[in-house]
Parts: structure tokens; sequence; C-alpha cells
């Protein structure tokens, strides 16, 4: 007797049900593909790399293999070791008919099973072994007649067979692009889109996008599918991807923080092959992730001889079989890499490589469909990846170059280590960006107040002033800007590469868009939108430099009519508003920009402590450096401080959290207050996740930065460090692995 | 943090004499709430400001860096400006931060606006 699917058993997938993260929009819809009630339709499934549509796919069939009642779910993958299409296909049939009497029988230990065709007779269904039968004599006589073209249309006919006798199936075809370059008459991509086609059933083909795509503008049969539901499966969200970390080091019982968990998912790239690699590699050695450096060495171990470096090796090893051609991409994919702008000339590739052009060709299709590398027909470039590079650097080193692997080892853990601190400054400045390409897509011919576009009129009207009274005065104002309708908005390093060099990516954007309704040449324009970076009022200076900067980056991209907008978070000098007044240029600040997102939207250190030892965690918004500053004040009262002394402590203490609003990017926005008695003096720890506060501030202000920042300012900022100095008697930071921790003790004697 | 009081009214015309309030805690927030006060006053003729810290026990750098601000507009439009009612404390953050060389300085608002008083009704140029 076979046993019943338990609830939650798992028969292909992977990973447990309640484990499977960021993927719950795709299994709900292909779930409902393979349902009873679906209308007999096909999928394109377009996965990135890593992306983990094998596993989805192999949830989809857990979940209606347990859920009865509809088609049965057939998940096959194809795969190069088949060598020949004969072989595929008839692995085909042999897994089809398995999952088939398995699901009719309710068996799900069969699946993972490889009887014999005669066997499955045997164990099928009374209903299903007429058709089952006549399926394995029609199979038995293809193969002995020798006929290729046969033997795969009858295999591939298999589903259709089955529902014609009531057994209706929902197959998924993982790997699509595997099929390609098996031995044979037959190419089998064109002949299992054909046939699926024809079924009269549900389907799914997956495989990696970039080939999918060329498969679909190639040699797939169109018309066979078209009006297919296409899906794409991209990397997982961030947020996604730190559950997924988090869930598999409680699973794997590998001790985990979350500072380390952060970077896990920057560096890896929210890759869910990669982080299962890492977490795996950390359980078999024992190894935790509570700090950078735990991480950095499992990452480099498994960098050089550990999945990561397999799994990348794999691929090179398709792409180019001979060790000598292997040895040669290496080295043209890693002096690529090196280049500023990571791109090489097509010829320069078949030059180096020493590849006639069919081979070139066949090369450079592989790494463009593994994402490795990006073919644009007269030059390559190899793919910006962390873990790439990193590993094209390791194996170049070792393989090419000849060099001691103990160096190649340390060299790379020493610049891991060192590249961690910028991963999440470049994270937290990328979240921490003010979102223009968002707002920019949200205009659509939305007509706003003029003093949301015009800081001097903000200024005027609104600085200083509650939200609720700016609000209110916003809505009373009758002069309307109308805005475009912006119909494609990207980065400005896009366009312009060079601009690359002086702000993020996602700080500077081009939209285009019409300004009126008629989509006509009259009515087009070019918003180009700057997030100025300036931590107080933006001066003259520096807007003057962002104007010259837009107009070259217009001038190049040979845009004519254009509107230039710039935001800055604190607003503009005088001076500064003065000047994009009179040059007819927009300019918002933090609080303008809140206002005209929602109007656009249409929306109007914990740890355990001692009995003398206390903790509060305080969230980055106004004002809240005062509850600190109450609490410490308490507490020095109680250690019978002066009150001058007393005075002292809470300035400082304010100072510190307000540098850590200020400087932190932090995207959780809490600060960590500690304070601990110790005899004769009370030692405060103030700390935030995020960039590190610079420990040597100029004097008289904010660090010089590539804007030449701070213009304007007249040196009336940074003075918080200076002041903490003066106020306390020690002040130091303490070394942490992301973020700050500033140090201040007073002494009750001094 | 306790809402700025207003400001006396008798202090409105050309060439008078303001005194504006500061708060319990001057912040950016509150800081800015001074500086458009001081600003609005100014633009309506006052050639000289008394800024009262009798209720502010606490100050940061950000309120500095916005009370200089004020310092540096009063005196680009010939006005002054006086601190007034200044705790111990704050004065020596003051001092620290080089504010107490750019105003006038009282214990007491009367003795702040006797002071101005002469200033405010001098032409100016003389």
């Amino acid at each position: 007797m076979p046993v019943r699917t338990p609830r939650q058993r798992r028969v292909l997938a992977r990973v447990a049900p309640e484990q499977f993260v960021g993927r719950g929009e795709q299994l709900r819809e292909l779930t409902a593909l393979g349902s009873a009630r679906a209308e007999q339709k096909g999928l394109l499934l377009f996965a990135a790399p890593q992306s983990g549509v094998s596993e989805l796919l192999r949830q989809t069939f857990d979940e209606l293999f347990r859920q009865r009642g509809g088609p049965t779910p057939v998940y096959f993958a194809f795969a190069r070791t088949d060598a020949a299409t004969t072989a595929a296909a008839r692995r085909f049939l042999q897994t089809f008919l398995t999952q088939v009497v398995a699901h009719r029988r309710d068996d799900p230990a069969l699946v993972s099973a490889t009887p014999t065709l005669r066997t499955l007779l045997d164990l099928a269904a009374p209903q299903d072994y007429e058709w089952v039968e006549r399926l394995v004599q029609d199979f038995e006589r293809a193969q002995g007649e020798g006929d290729e073209r046969a033997l795969v249309r009858l295999c591939l006919g298999a589903p259709q067979q089955a529902a014609a006798h009531g057994a209706r199936a929902f197959v998924m075809f993982d790997d699509i692009h595997a099929a390609e370059g098996l031995h044979g008459e037959v190419a089998l991509g064109p002949a299992v889109a054909q046939a699926a086609a024809q079924w009269g059933a549900p389907f799914v083909i997956a495989g990696p996008r970039r080939r999918l795509l060329d498969l679909l503008n190639g040699s797939l049969p169109l018309a066979a599918l078209e009006g297919l539901r296409r899906l794409h499966l991209d990397r997982l969200k961030e947020a996604d991807a730190r559950a997924l970390v988090e869930g598999l080091a409680q699973r794997l019982g590998v001790a985990l923080n979350d500072e380390t968990r952060d970077l896990v998912v920057q560096q890896l790239e929210a890759s869910p092959y990669l982080i299962n690699a890492i977490l795996d590699a950390a359980r078999a050695k024992g190894a935790g992730l509570t700090s950078f450096r735990e991480f950095q060495g499992l990452y480099v171990d498994e960098l050089l001889g550990g999945r990561v470096g397999r799994r990348y090796a794999s691929v090179l090893e398709d792409v180019a079989a001979t060790p000598a051609l292997r040895r040669g991409l290496l080295r043209v994919l890693y002096e690529s890499a090196a280049h500023p702008t990571g791109k090489v000339p097509a010829e320069v590739w078949m030059k180096r490589l020493g590849a006639d052009a069919l081979e070139f060709e066949r090369v450079v299709r592989l790494l463009h469909m593994h994402e490795l590398a990006s073919f644009h027909a007269t030059y390559v470039e190899t793919t910006p990846s962390t873990p790439w590079r990193d590993f094209l650097r390791v194996s170049y080193r070792l393989q090419v170059a000849a060099e001691p692997r103990a160096l190649v080892v340390a060299d790379t853990l020493v610049e891991a280590l060192k590249r961690a601190p910028q991963t999440m400054a470049r994270h937290y400045r990328r979240e921490s960006a003010l979102g223009l390409a968002d707002v920019l897509r949200a205009f659509n011919f939305q007509r706003v107040p003029a003093s949301l576009l015009r800081y001097d009129r903000w200024a005027r009207a609104y600085r200083g002033l509650a939200r609720e009274e700016a609000q209110a005065g916003l809505s009373a104002e009758t002069d309307a800007l109308p805005l475009p309708q912006v119909v494609h908005a990207a980065s400005c390093a896009s366009f312009h590469p060079p601009i690359a060099q002086l702000c993020d990516e996602e700080r500077c954007t081009v939209a285009h868009g019409f300004e009126s309704g008629a989509y006509n040449a009259g009515g087009e324009v070019v918003w180009l939108a700057v997030e100025v970076e300036s931590k107080l009022e933006a001066g003259r200076a520096l807007a003057e430099l962002w104007l010259e900067r837009l107009e070259q980056v217009a001038q190049a991209c040979g845009f004519d009519r254009v509107r230039f907008w710039l935001v800055a978070r604190e607003g503009f000098s005088g001076e500064a508003a003065e000047l994009l007044s009179e040059r007819d240029v927009y300019s918002s600040g933090r609080e303008q920009l809140e206002h005209l997102t929602a109007l656009l939207s249409g929306a109007g250190a914990g740890g355990s402590g001692e009995a003398d030892e206390f903790a509060i965690e305080l969230p980055m918004t106004e004002d809240a450096e005062l509850i600190a500053a109450h609490t410490v004040e308490q507490i020095a009262r109680r250690m019978e401080f002066e009150p001058e002394a007393i005075n002292k402590i809470k300035t400082a203490l304010v100072e510190a959290c307000i540098n850590a609003a200020e400087h932190s990017l932090s995207t959780e926005r809490k600060i960590y207050n500690r304070f601990r008695v110790e005899g004769d003096k009370l030692v405060i720890t103030v700390s935030s996740r995020g960039l590190s506060v610079p420990v040597t501030l100029p004097e008289n202000g904010v660090p010089a930065d590539k804007n030449g920042g701070g213009e304007g300012t007249k040196g009336r900022r940074g003075w918080g460090l200076k002041l903490i100095r003066t106020l306390m008697d020690d002040v130091e930071f303490e070394r942490v692995d992301d973020g700050t921790r500033l140090r201040m003790t007073k002494y009750l004697r001094k | 943090m306790t809402e700025l009081p207003e400001t006396p009214r008798p202090s409105q015309g050309p060439g008078e004499v303001a005194v504006v309030y500061a708060g319990d805690y001057v912040n950016k927030m509150s800081g800015q709430r001074i500086e458009r006060e001081c600003l609005t006053r100014m633009e309506r003729g006052c050639r000289a400001l008394v800024i009262n810290f009798r209720d502010t026990e606490l100050v940061n750098s950000i309120g500095v860096s916005i009370l200089l601000g004020v310092i540096d507009e009063a005196e680009r439009r010939g006005a002054r400006v006086a601190f007034s009612n200044v705790s111990l404390h704050t004065l020596k953050l003051f001092e620290l931060l080089g504010l107490t060389r750019l105003v006038v300085l009282a214990d007491r608002e009367e003795d702040a606006l006797a002071t101005l008083e002469e200033f405010s009704t001098t032409p100016p140029g003389h």
C-alpha cells in the first residue's frame, strides 16, 4: 500500500516550504497554472543566473503533488550529461511516467526512484494500464527501429497520450538551454516547444533569460509559443535574501549577527545559490558568521576550493573544453575585468583566445548566456559581479600567473576585508538616496505647487515651519507647475559613463518625457535630475559646478530640450537659490521632495546589562537625543556629579547622537546608548550601524568630498566631535565591523 | 521641547529692537524658528535683536550653527544682535564655539535692550 503524502513532506524540493523565501508570488502563479481550474496555457520562465529557478519549480511540483485533485505535476530538467537527444528524450519519457504513476498512486517515494519502464507498467493504476502499456510498447518498437525522429516525437508526445486517457499533466521543463548541443538529428529545444503547444495541457519552459530570449528570436517555433505568459525571475530582494540567510543559519546551527548577515547579502549579491554555499560551508567547518573576518575567511575558501569556485569552474569548463582554451579565456576575462571600462573589442578577444570565428562565437555566446560576460557585437564586457570577478582574479593568479597559493589566499582575504566597509558604505548610500528616478516616473502630467521645485520660494514661505503648516500653505498655493509625463528614466551614468566618477549611480537620473498629452516632437523634454551631496545647504559654487556637469551631459548626449533639477537634502544657500532661480533651474530640498512624493502618490544596543549598566535604543528622529540626555542626567545625578559636569555630559551625548544620525546613513535608523557606572567614572557608548563617522573631521567643518561640499556653510558645522572631546575626559572610537561606536568617559574626581 | 514664546508686539517699527525668545532646547527645528523670526523682524526694519535664552537648558551644535547664520545675516544688514539670560553652561558652549565675540551679552533682557536702544536709534552709517 502506498503511503499517503504527509501535508508538508518534501518530494523534489530541497528546502522546506516555510524556508523557501522571496518567491511567494511566482510560486502562487505557477501552482495556479497547474491547478485543476487552470485553463490550458503555457508559461515561459526567464531566469536570472543563480536566481533559484530550479528550486522554484521543485517547490511548485511539491505543492501540486500535495494538493492532489489537479493535473499531475511533472518536473524535468535537461542535462548535458544526456549527450544525445535520444537519451534526453528517453529520460523524459521515464521521468514523465514515473511522476505520473507516483502521483496517481499518491506515492511520493516513487518519484526519487528509477524504475524501469516495465516496472512502471506493473505499478500503473488499473485505469492507466492500457495507455501506459501502449506507450511502452511503441517506445520499445521505435528504439528497435533506430528511428531517432520517431523516438523523440513519441517521447515528447507522452503527455498528449496521457491527457487523451484522462491523465492530464502539468509539465515543467527546466534548463532548456541544456537541450541544445546534444548530439542528434533533432533540435530538441524547438521540438519541445512544438510538442508542448499541442498537449492540450499547461506547461512551463524555463531557462537562462538571455538564452531563452535568443531562442525565442531564433530557433524556437514562435507560432507555437505565441500568447504565452512570460514570467521573469530576478535576484532575490534584499529583505528576502536577509531572511534566507537568517533561516539557513538557524536551520544549520550557524551563529550569525546582523552586520555579517547584511554583508553576506551585499557581497553575494542576494544570490540564493551563493548564500546556500557559504552557509553550508560554515556548517561543515563549524564556523560562525559573527564577524566580517569569519565570513571573508569562508568566502575565500569557497572561491578557491569550495562549491562557489567549483560552480564557476564548471561553467568555464563547459564554455572552454580544452585546458589551453580555458587558460586563454581566463586571461582575457581577467584582463577585461581589470580594464577601467570592463570592455574589450571583440577582435582583441578573438586574437588573445587564438580561436577562429566559430569557436569565438560559441565561447562568447555561452558566457553571455550565463551572464558572465556581455557580447555587444563589437566588444565584450566582463560582468561586474563581485564573486565572479574575485573568482577570475584568484583563478588567473593561480592557473595563469602560477603564483604561490598561500600568497593568493592571503591577498584575497586581506582585500576582501578591506573592501567590506566599502561594500556596506555603497549599500547605505544606495539605500539613502532620495530615489529621484521613482519621483520622476510618478510625474505623469500632474500639477504641483511651484514652491516644491523652487527652493527660493520654499525657503521664503515654509522653511522652519512644521510639516502640517507647510502642507496647509502648499494646499493654498495658486501657482501650480505642470509636470511632464516621464516615459523612461535611467541613471545618468548609463547615458554618460564619466558621470559615475562624480556621484553614485542612483543619485543622478536622466528622464525622457513629454510636456503635453500629445506625443510629438514639440513636447519632448529631457529632465536631468541630480541629488547633490552636501551636508548643509548647498552653496552657489556647488550648484554652479553641478549645472556645468549637467550641461556637459546634455551636450554629450545631444539632448535638445532639457530641464535641470538640483536636489540637496538641506536645501540651498540664498546665493545658490538665487542663481538657480536666475538660470530657471528647478531646486528642492528633502522636505520639498517629501511633500512632492506624497502629492504625486495621491496621499495628500542591546545586550544584557548588569545592575550598574543601562542601555537604551533610540530611533533616529527629531529630538530623540533629548531622551538620551534626560536619561544620562538621572544616572549622573545618582553618581553625584556636579551640575556643570552633568550639563557637559548631556551636551556631549546630544552631539554624539546627532553625529550618529547625520553621518551613518543607517537603514535601521537606530542609535544604541549604553551607560556604565564604573567606580568613579561614567562610561557612555553611542553606536549606530551604517557608515563610519569620520574619525578625523577637520577642525572647522565637514570632511572634504568630491563635490567640494560644505561650500557656503562658512565653517559653521562639524564641531560635534571637537565639542565632545572638550566636554568629556576620554573619548575614543571603538572598532566595529559596521557603523560607528563612540566611547566617552567622564570622571567624578575631575 | 516647549513651543517658542511669541515675540512681544511693541517691537515692530523700523529702527526698533525686537526680542526673540529661544525655547528650552535649541536644535535644528527651534533654531530655524529663531532664524525665521529674526529674519522677519529685520525685513520689517529692526536694526537690533535680542535673543533671550531664559528658558534654554540645552543647545546643540546645529542650533549654534543656525544662530551664527542669524548673526551673519544681521551683520550683512547692519543690525546688531544681543544674547540675554544665557545660562552658565550655555555661555561656556557659546564661548567655546566663538559666538560670544560676535554678539552683545547681557545678563537680563532689559540690559540688552538698553545697550541696543542707542544703536538702533543711530541712523545707519553713523
